[in-house]
């Protein structure tokens, strides 16, 4: 080869290199906190309140009794548990578009859980997404999320989840097709996506605020539903918290959009719908923000609570252009006014199944639960979520809640699509056009 | 705790959480057993009252939400006029088979009459279509709601 050759052959290669280098640096994107621009300081350097670890009516409790709050906070058991199974056992599905993974025990039996685990283990799994054998897990497990929890916080959840009885359970296989089974491939996902760094407060911003920051994204994992991803399915900050379609549920937009996210909520709404997963006008938390309320949000302290939402209050505004920018209102006392749909089915299911609790104006007269006057849900021109919780119900356990039955065993495809369509005609702003093959997809989506 | 609710126009007092549905405080505590446990989950209607005149389905409704709304059971639906035409409309016809969800297809056809004194079988299956009759009454049910909305007007 000449050395003019030569040249343009490095040229090329360089190009090459700095062009992947810069595709996946713009993949990358800023991290989750990157919208606050104050100076950050290490959790070490930081004078004001400590944002980590448990609320002050706990500062004196035992590690255990701190783990569990920290786990409460985290959420581990809702993915860790089956219906009806024993609780951090392991073995949820997790039904993704290339297979199924299976959550794993993380009770301590030593055989099929984590009992032989050391605390860098541990923070090895928690931070770093690496498994005792030194494998990389799946980022099902949300560890993008828990690698900004402090080792302290870590590892109380680790004294606590000891402290439970070991639970001998082996989860079921995953059922990943080639190139997904190839666990090592994820060292590369690991290396660009995970920060692997811990919570830095930011200086310029309040103490509730970096208490905020800390539930919400190392503890409460919020962006693992609610921020869309990028074709790695690594999150997008971008994008942060403008709401996205995980596991067949939508995670509506949270960002403070006026319109289309919460900032036209006020406070007492946000703290309502996080502390028992209803606000009046706003509808009530379903399917997974159902779940995450009934394990995680109701039972945290009210001063955190109002931590989570000044933090929320500051992630910028970011349209979702897919919803309408005002609410319906009630729907008409008369079942003869109102919205309708083609397909007649769907009132006659509706007059037949829902309207005893619902009413023909959506608020009901059984519990403010089951109004459907003013939720994102029926709003959603998609009709997702509408579809969800007739095939699901909603199975809500928090004091004060009312959950409504399933129907997915009662209703064909078509009947579900009709029913929902109507739904969004009836008490929403723009009906939706979902269909059969819509709705038989719903059905395997849901993690269970 | 003990609640107050004004049934069939007697207030009413009983201790009860108040999260109890209305339903078990009908017939555990007061011992009102006209109004029927079916399904529990308000898919049959065999449970239903009236909460200021307006059909609810009691086995969902907890107790702590009805407050000072007055509550009519199918014990006290025939002292209002329209209630005592639909039950005499209900005699006259036979409507009844075995019964059961009888209780809860008069409360739903009394609120029906009074909302809507002359219903026209749209009106009827939106009012009437929550309420199951395993015995399949319903066509003997349509035609005593009809008959009983003439009488009405006579």
């Amino acid at each position: 080869m000449s050395p003019a050759a030569r040249r343009i052959l490095v040229s090329v290669v360089a190009i090459v290199a700095a062009a992947l280098a810069a595709g996946l640096w713009i993949l990358r994107g800023p991290g989750p906190m990157a919208f606050a621009d104050g100076p950050k300081v290490a959790l070490a350097d930081y004078r004001a309140a400590d944002p980590t670890g448990v609320p002050a009516s706990l500062a004196k409790a035992n590690p255990v009794e701190r783990g569990a709050y920290l786990a409460r906070a985290a959420d581990c058991m809702v993915c860790h548990t089956t219906q009806g199974g024993q609780e951090y056992a392991g073995g949820l599905g997790f039904k993704l578009p290339f297979g199924t993974l299976y959550s794993t025990n993380i009770t301590p039996d030593k055989e099929t859980g984590i009992g032989n685990y050391t605390d860098q283990d541990f923070l090895n799994a928690v931070h770093r997404g690496t498994r005792r054998d030194g494998a990389p897990l799946y980022p099902a497990m949300p560890f993008t999320s828990y690698t900004y929890m402090s080792d302290a916080d870590a590892l109380a959840i680790k004294a606590y989840l000891f402290s439970l009885s070991p639970v001998r359970a082996t989860a079921p296989a995953n059922t990943l097709p080639f190139p997904f089974n190839q666990r090592w491939a994820m060292n590369f996902w690991l290396g660009l996506f995970n920060p692997d760094t811990r919570f830095e407060p930011d200086a310029s911003k309040s103490p509730e605020w970096n208490r905020g920051a800390y539930l919400a994204e190392a503890l409460a994992h919020c962006g693992e539903c609610h921020t869309p991803r990028n074709l790695a399915f690594a999150l997008n900050s971008r994008r942060k918290f403008a709401g996205a379609v995980t596991a067949g549920w939508r995670a509506f937009n949270i960002s403070s959009d006026k319109a289309t996210g919460i900032g036209g909520w006020r406070d007492e709404d946000l703290v309502a719908y996080l502390a028992v997963g209803h606000a009046d006008g706003h509808g009530t938390a379903s399917g997974p923000m159902g779940e995450a309320v009934d394990h995680s949000f109701s039972q945290l302290a009210p001063e955190d609570i109002r931590a989570v939402v000044a933090y929320l209050r500051t992630v910028p505004p970011i349209i979702s252009p897919d919803l309408p920018a005002t609410l319906a209102p009630p729907a008409p006392a008369s079942h003869r006014q109102g919205g309708g749909t083609a397909d007649a089915r769907g009132k006659v299911i509706f007059e037949g199944a829902c309207v005893s609790c619902h009413g023909w104006t959506g608020e009901s007269s059984i519990s403010p639960f089951a109004t459907l006057t003013g939720a994102w849900a029926v709003n959603d021109p998609g009709a997702t979520n509408v579809a969800q919780i007739v095939i699901s119900g909603t199975r809500r356990h928090t004091e004060g809640a009312v959950s409504m039955p399933a129907f997915g065993n009662a209703y064909s495809d078509a009947e579900i699509a009709a029913v929902a369509n109507f739904v969004t005609a009836r008490f929403g702003s723009k009906p939706s056009q979902i269909t059969a093959q819509d709705i038989a997809g719903l059905r395997k989506q849901t993690s269970q | 705790m003990t609640t107050t609710l004004t049934i069939n126009g007697e207030a009413k007092s009983f201790d009860a959480p108040a999260d109890m549905p209305l339903l078990w405080v009908l017939r555990d505590v007061l011992g009102m057993t006209g109004t029927q446990f079916g399904c529990g989950i308000a898919q049959c209607g065999a449970c239903t009252v009236h909460i200021d005149g307006k059909p609810v389905r009691s086995c969902m409704l907890p107790v702590g939400a009805v407050r000072d709304r007055a509550v009519t059971t199918i014990e006290g639906v025939g002292a209002s006029p329209v209630g005592a035409k639909v039950q005499k409309a209900w005699l006259d016809l036979e409507v009844i088979q075995c019964g059961y969800c009888q209780s809860g297809q008069i409360m739903s056809a009394a609120a029906l009459l009074a909302a809507t004194p002359n219903p026209d079988d749209s009106d009827i299956d939106a009012a009437m279509a929550g309420n199951i009759c395993r015995c399949g009454t319903y066509v003997r049910i349509r035609a005593a709601i009809k008959q009983a909305a003439s009488q009405r007007q006579s």
